[in-house]
């Protein structure tokens, strides 16, 4: 599951932000996004959030989201694991 | 007040015209350039092919607040009427939810989306813009405000009418219709409409103007 869910994300996070195959598959869990990636703006942050809801087959709620998740891919590919759990 | 169009094909006797529906608010402008290509490809097949401004959106005279998704369908259904010979109607995401008032005579959509989804995300930018400016907001509390005052959300200020009507929006049917989305079963490329920064992208251009040729010729139109 954790590579399925691992390539899903990065194709979201190389869809939204535009990064390219490449810049995508370099992501490491401590790469750094909201606050490092200049593409990264709240409008960015929300399309990420529901598009995850859409790919990943979650729902995302309000209060589950705070600035950690977005500070690394680790950090958001850890959660959206959490949430697949449930 | 008139509202623009771009039109791009033949002015006299074309096969047949091609209405281009965008995607609406900021992803039609992440996906216009693309949508453009694409629209001069099948103009130099012959096709007169047209990309209307909808009220309240681009170089439009109406404020985006006193219009709503009614409306927009009613506009479609207006440029639609105004044409001459066989019509396509060619929608992109959101555009699928107003582009079944139109008379025409296929229609074909790309990756069409939920209204609710669309909203979800506007909603959630607002929460995130105002978590930055040390305002606590949240997706329930906005929603509550929607019934009853206009919001701002991601620079749209959009009505309760608007609101509502995004919340609950569907694509409906109509017939005949091709509905594709990306990928081998559909058009080659990526989700140009959620970027951050707008890019374009020519082969996607190119597949979706063949894709649309090649069901306009099986629906015998073009």
């Amino acid at each position: 599951m954790t590579d399925h869910v691992d390539a899903n994300l990065r194709a979201l996070l190389a869809d939204v932000l535009g990064l390219g195959d490449e810049r995508a598959a370099a992501l490491t869990s401590d790469s750094g996004l909201f606050g490092e990636l200049p593409e990264f703006d709240s409008m960015a942050v929300a399309t990420v959030l529901t598009e995850m809801e859409d790919r990943l087959n979650i729902l995302i709620d309000d209060d589950d989201v705070d600035g950690e998740i977005f500070e690394t891919y680790g950090n958001l590919l850890e959660f959206a694991e959490r949430k697949i759990r449930g | 007040m008139g509202e623009y169009h771009l039109r791009i094909g033949p002015d006299a006797s074309p096969h047949a015209t091609i209405l281009f529906v965008p995607p609406l608010f900021e992803e039609a402008n992440r996906t216009r350039r693309t949508i453009v290509q694409a629209m001069r490809l099948l103009a130099e097949h012959g096709l007169l092919t047209i990309l209307p401004d909808l009220p309240g959106q681009n170089e439009s005279p109406t404020p985006l607040v006193d219009v709503d998704l009614s409306c927009w369908q009613q506009a479609l259904a207006d440029v639609a009427r105004g044409t001459d010979g066989p019509l396509i109607v060619a929608s992109f995401r959101g555009g699928c939810l107003i582009d079944h008032g139109a008379k025409a005579d296929a229609w074909w959509r790309l990756a069409s989306v939920g209204g609710a989804s669309l909203l979800r995300t506007l909603l959630r930018a607002r929460v995130a813009a105002d978590r930055e400016a040390g305002i606590a907001s949240s997706l329930d509390g906005l929603q509550n405000r929607a019934a009853n005052e206009p919001l701002l959300l991601a620079g749209n200020l959009l009505s309760p009418a608007m609101l509502a009507q995004l919340a609950s929006a569907q694509a409906q049917p109509v017939e005949p219709l091709r509905s594709i989305g990306l990928g081998p079963d559909g058009v080659a490329g990526t989700s140009l409409w959620l970027r951050a920064e707008p890019g374009e992208d020519r082969a996607m251009a190119a597949a979706i103007a063949h894709d649309i040729d090649a069901w306009g010729r099986s629906c015998g139109i073009i």
